[in-house]
């Protein structure tokens, strides 16, 4: 019997990090967008600086949002065989 | 080549199973979603129902089946055989379903083709390595790699969402509540993964009878019907939505929060994904459960369930071997001849009534599915039926205790 241990390692390495990374990225839009909230209730008070911080809080979670959203349809891709047949 | 009464028979028993295995896994995709109110119960099913669909269509390319590796080459897999096989496969699906408990349909269909394979073939008709590295030991690891995955990935979204005293006063929320929105994502990925890996299987499944058969030269192709036919049944099972299974894994194993659920369905879509593109072939089902009981540990307060988690392992346990003896006792009435085969079919169609007429007894659906958590795993456990036998039983051993009594004042007074 043949247990192939290095491949099982591999499968439990891939499988915590890639789930921690897309966690991660999902939390850190998650506080930046409320961040951004926050910022923008100072803001309509006429807050200029808090404009600010509104505006490059609300970027950044969106690319968060993005970059996650990329590790979705990643994992589509690497369930579709038909997008790497040529294997 | 076999009368097509029986390949037609089979065909049927197959996709029946592939239906099954739809409703039985809904949960694996849909139960947080649901028990975060992330996604209402029929549009949880409903996505659940068209991602399978997709799926099954989306990867064909799979059609070699793992019961093929564990039943060794020489074995002639006839009709007959895989009949039985189903019929197991199918029995304690819909057993372990009404128990509420989220076993996985994989190892019911392998162990019902394993035992079939020996009651017609004898014990050297299975490869028991392959059994063990195929089917055993990536069960033991699936659920402890995902449960961890979620475990971690739950810490690391509270701390980093986290606010302190001070932000909270200043009206600054968690905004915890849009791990929802990616739930639904996150979930539909989940049952979109489900649809390539399990829809396969019947496909794999009604292509070996086709090639045992003579109806189909090889098995290098999947017929486009068989992909429709199995497409449809996985469709329509998860539609009609394994509500007693969701109640378990949504409210039954853990509290879920909606960051919990996110992260333990990422994390179960993504333990399926690295390991079914690594060879491993695991159950969706106990990555699931893993993932739950996992991001259940990883919130503080956070309590699990133990005795329900220990009841499904005690299921997983259990469903090889026991769908292999059913698998094996209706191969020795499918051994002796048409009539056998029929009786097979009639006590098994009996069955499958029954199972469902009871279960309409404490019907469990959308509309309840996740309320009264408490209320929904004593439900589980007991079912209407078990209360009423225990209380039976009770009673009878209270009556009896009476009589023997009553017997030995009357000896006394006899004396």
């Amino acid at each position: 019997m043949s247990i192939n241990w290095s491949n099982l390692f591999l499968v439990a390495a891939t499988s915590l990090g890639a789930a921690l990374l897309v966690v991660a990225l999902f939390s850190v839009g998650v506080r930046l967008l409320t961040n951004a909230r926050q910022a923008e209730a100072k803001a309509k008070k006429g807050d200029d600086a808090s404009a600010r911080v509104e505006a490059i809080s609300r970027t950044l979670s969106y690319i968060a949002f993005s970059l996650c959203g990329s590790a979705l349809l990643y994992g589509i891709y690497l369930i579709v065989p038909a997008f790497h047949l040529t294997k | 080549m076999e009368p097509i009464i029986i390949v037609v028979a089979v065909i049927a028993l197959a996709l029946f199973f592939d239906f099954t295995n739809g409703f039985h896994d809904t949960a694996n995709a849909m139960a947080t979603p649901i028990a975060t109110g992330a996604l209402k119960p029929r549009v949880a099913v409903a996505i659940a129902a068209v991602m399978n669909l997709a799926g099954a269509f989306l990867s064909t390319a799979v059609a070699k089946t793992i019961s093929v590796d564990l039943i060794n080459e020489n074995v002639h897999l006839g009709a007959e055989m895989v009949f039985a096989g189903l019929t197991g496969a199918i029995l304690w699906n819909l057993t372990t379903w009404f128990l509420g408990l989220p076993s996985s349909s994989s190892h019911a269909l392998f162990g019902g083709l394993i035992g079939s394979a020996i009651a017609f073939a004898g014990m050297n008709a299975v490869n028991f390595t392959k059994v063990i590295e195929k089917v055993l030991i990536p069960a033991l690891f699936a659920p402890i790699i995902a449960g961890l995955a979620a475990l971690l990935a739950t810490r690391l979204a509270f701390l980093i969402t986290a606010r302190t005293e001070a932000q909270k006063n200043a009206g600054q929320t968690t905004g915890r509540g849009i791990f929802r929105v990616g739930q639904i994502f996150s979930s539909s990925l989940v049952a979109l993964s489900h649809g390539t890996n399990d829809a396969q299987k019947t496909m794999g499944v009604i292509t070996l009878v086709l090639v045992a058969t003579g109806f189909q030269a090889d098995g290098g192709h999947v017929e486009i019907w068989v992909i429709l036919s199995a497409a449809a049944a996985i469709a329509f099972g998860t539609y009609a939505g394994g509500w007693r299974i969701i109640r378990t894994m949504g409210s039954g194993l853990a509290e879920i929060k909606p960051a919990q659920g996110f992260a333990a369905e990422i994390s179960t879509g993504v333990t399926i994904l690295a390991s079914s593109n690594l060879g491993f072939a695991l159950s969706t089902t106990q990555v699931a459960s893993g993932s739950v009981i996992g991001s259940g540990l990883g919130r503080k307060g956070g309590a699990v369930r133990w005795n329900k988690a220990g009841q499904i392992v005690l299921g997983w346990l259990f469903t090889l071997p026991a769908s292999a003896i059913v698998g094996a006792l209706s191969a020795y009435l499918v051994m002796a001849g048409p009539i056998g085969l029929f009786i097979d079919g009639i006590i098994t169609l009996a069955v499958v009534i029954t199972i469902f007429q009871v279960s309409r007894r404490n019907k469990i659906g959308h509309h309840n599915v996740i309320s009264e958590v408490e209320g929904a795993s004593k439900a589980i456990s007991s079912p209407k039926s078990i209360r009423a036998a225990a209380k039976a039983a009770e009673a009878a051993k209270k009556s009896a205790e009476r009589a023997t009594k009553q017997a030995a004042s009357k000896k006394k007074g006899g004396k």
